[in-house]
């Protein structure tokens, strides 16, 4: 039995701590990820998310608790932070805000130079970190920045954390504000990276979609506290959890529990669309 | 504090409004603006070490009147420090030569420090941090839109000799409104940048040149997100009809009361006497 890659223990984080304006984000928080997992977490803005995976690659430091990292302990002040900002990948919401250099290639090759690797060795990290989210090292790296769509930014800034070669990638809604298209292409690229690469993926989300698609296990947050944890088939078939935490449901579970209610006997566990669709092909059939 | 790496926009005191709803808070803002001042250029003149000993006690005193805690102000202070520190060491250098009169305590080449370049030192210092008690009180009392309609007010006459009060009182609102804006926005990029490698502020403090250029990972993309928000803005007040130098109405109205009235007699009743305190 391995020990989780990523083991936060009653995380608590207050802003502002002694002010009037104190405000509790996080309230014993306790998280497991096993190596290898793709973790959903959902809840509501000004739930703590933000500040819990802030908490992961060591830009903000316990207050109380303990946050474990690939046995790296965050909470001890003489933890190597660099050494932890290079195995905990986190990329920001909006991420393609982040560009600075003139060329994407150059822009993808800040955080390896900032190891302080060789040359050659950055070339072939922004070549692989290129591939990997679907650009093309010959075609793409001496572009400006600039002139760059919104997707590609957002892939040009995910490749820039892929370079520094993470054990756990940590995503803050990966896919907001992009079209249709460049969305499902980012989430295809997310669950390569998780099963073909193996790397732990750790993602917040509002599309109860993307959650539904690529996560294995999912973490509810409400008031700074994990209101509760399971696979997606146990939490978007869960009605009564659904309505207590206020939680949107993906279209397909929606269409399930519209049927059920109309007096229909549909498993409505089944999250994925084409699950869906084989209980509606039941139905008929029937 | 360590968890604290990355938390600008909660140090920054500028436009941060706290309400606590006391009298101060509940003063028309442009009398209370005209009684802050009144009270800076008292505080500007007064050259004397009670004077200035008095305002500071009075400056303490807002924040108890105001009921602010104190430690605002202080938190306000504390980024000042060095600065201070500059000042003194430089006005002690080279003031004495200004500042002539009293005993010379030590005098060698071009340095003469002497009873009266001290009390400019020391003056100076305790100037510093009553400016920023009384501004921290002034902002922390008051918000930001009533901060800009009292100076509009207050400078509405001078739109009879042409001047763009409008504009300037825009101008101002606009920029005091996005520095928490730009802190968050800042903040955010630090921790983006930090987060792929970067690291801040950890070279030796003399190689300039590679600390500048730590930061432009940080600037470069600030600028663009300033721009992005400019042309948003720019948006927005068009689509609401905004027109440079239109005439426009106000929606509110200001009617000063005795305490206002009050507020302003005080404050000049105060530095007066810190003008006439002759030691």
């Amino acid at each position: 039995m391995t020990s989780p890659i990523v083991d936060v223990t009653d995380l608590s984080h207050v802003y502002m701590q002694g002010t009037p304006l104190a405000h509790q984000a996080l309230d014993r928080v306790s998280i497991q990820v096993e190596r290898g997992e793709c973790i959903a977490i959902i809840g509501h803005t000004g739930s703590g998310k933000s500040t819990l995976i802030q908490h992961l690659n060591g830009l903000m430091r316990p207050q109380s608790g303990k946050v474990i990292v690939n046995g790296l302990d965050v909470s001890d002040p003489k933890v190597d932070i660099r050494l932890l900002r290079r195995q905990v990948g986190l990329v920001f919401q909006n991420p393609e805000d982040q560009l600075f250099e003139k060329l994407v290639g150059d822009d993808i090759a800040y955080g390896p130079f900032k190891m302080g690797l060789p040359i050659a060795e950055v070339k072939e990290r922004v070549e692989w970190a290129m591939e990997l989210v679907g650009l093309s090292f010959d075609e793409m790296k001496d572009r400006p920045t600039f002139a760059l769509s919104g997707g590609q930014k957002r892939k040009v800034a995910l490749a820039g954390v892929l370079a520094l070669r993470p054990h756990v990638l940590v995503l803050d809604e990966p896919t907001a504000g992009l079209d249709p298209r460049s969305r499902n292409e980012l989430l295809q690229r997310i669950r390569r990276l998780n099963v073909e690469e193996g790397l732990t993926v750790i993602f917040v989300s509002h599309n109860m979609e993307e959650v539904a698609r690529l996560a294995q296990r999912v973490y509810v947050m409400a008031n700074g506290q994990i209101a509760c944890e399971g696979t997606p088939r146990h939490i978007f078939g869960n009605s009564s959890l659904l309505q207590e935490h206020h939680i949107g449901t993906p279209e397909a579970v929606d269409i399930l529990y519209q049927l059920r209610e109309q007096g229909y006997a549909v498993d409505t566990g089944s999250f994925l669309p084409e699950e869906a669709a084989a209980e509606i092909l039941n139905l008929i059939k029937r | 504090m360590m968890s604290a790496e990355f938390e600008l926009s909660r140090n920054i005191t500028i436009g941060q409004y706290l309400p606590t709803d006391s009298v101060v808070h509940r003063l028309d803002p442009r009398f209370k603006l005209a009684a802050f001042v009144v009270m800076i250029l008292a505080i500007a003149i007064c050259g004397t070490y009670v004077g200035n000993l008095f305002a500071l006690a009075i400056c303490i005193a807002m924040f108890w009147v105001s009921k602010i805690p104190l430690h605002y102000g202080l938190s306000g202070v504390k980024p000042a420090i060095p600065f201070i520190i500059i000042l003194a060491t430089l006005q002690l250098l080279f003031y004495g030569e200004i500042a002539r009169g009293g005993t010379v305590y030590f005098q060698y080449g071009f340095v003469t420090i002497s009873s009266e370049s001290v009390r400019l030192v020391l003056v100076s210092a305790m100037r510093f941090v009553e400016v920023i008690f009384l501004s921290s009180v002034l902002t922390l009392s008051t918000s930001t839109t009533e901060l800009t309609h009292g100076m509009e007010r207050l400078l509405g006459p001078l739109q009879k000799v042409k001047f763009p009060v409008h504009a300037f009182a825009l101008i101002i609102t606009i920029a005091i409104r996005f520095v928490p804006t730009f802190a968050m926005e800042m903040e955010k990029m630090m921790k983006a940048q930090a987060s792929r490698g970067a690291d801040f502020g950890t070279g030796e403090w003399w190689r300039i040149i590679r600390r500048t250029k730590d930061m432009l990972p940080i600037i470069i993309p600030l600028f663009n997100v300033a721009l992005a928000r400019a042309e948003d803005l720019i948006l927005a007040m068009e689509a609401r009809c905004y027109m440079p130098g239109a005439s426009r109405t106000q929606y509110t109205h200001y009617k000063a009361n005795g305490k206002d009235y009050a507020a302003l007699i005080i404050s000049i009743i105060i530095s007066v006497i810190m003008l006439y305190i002759p030691w």
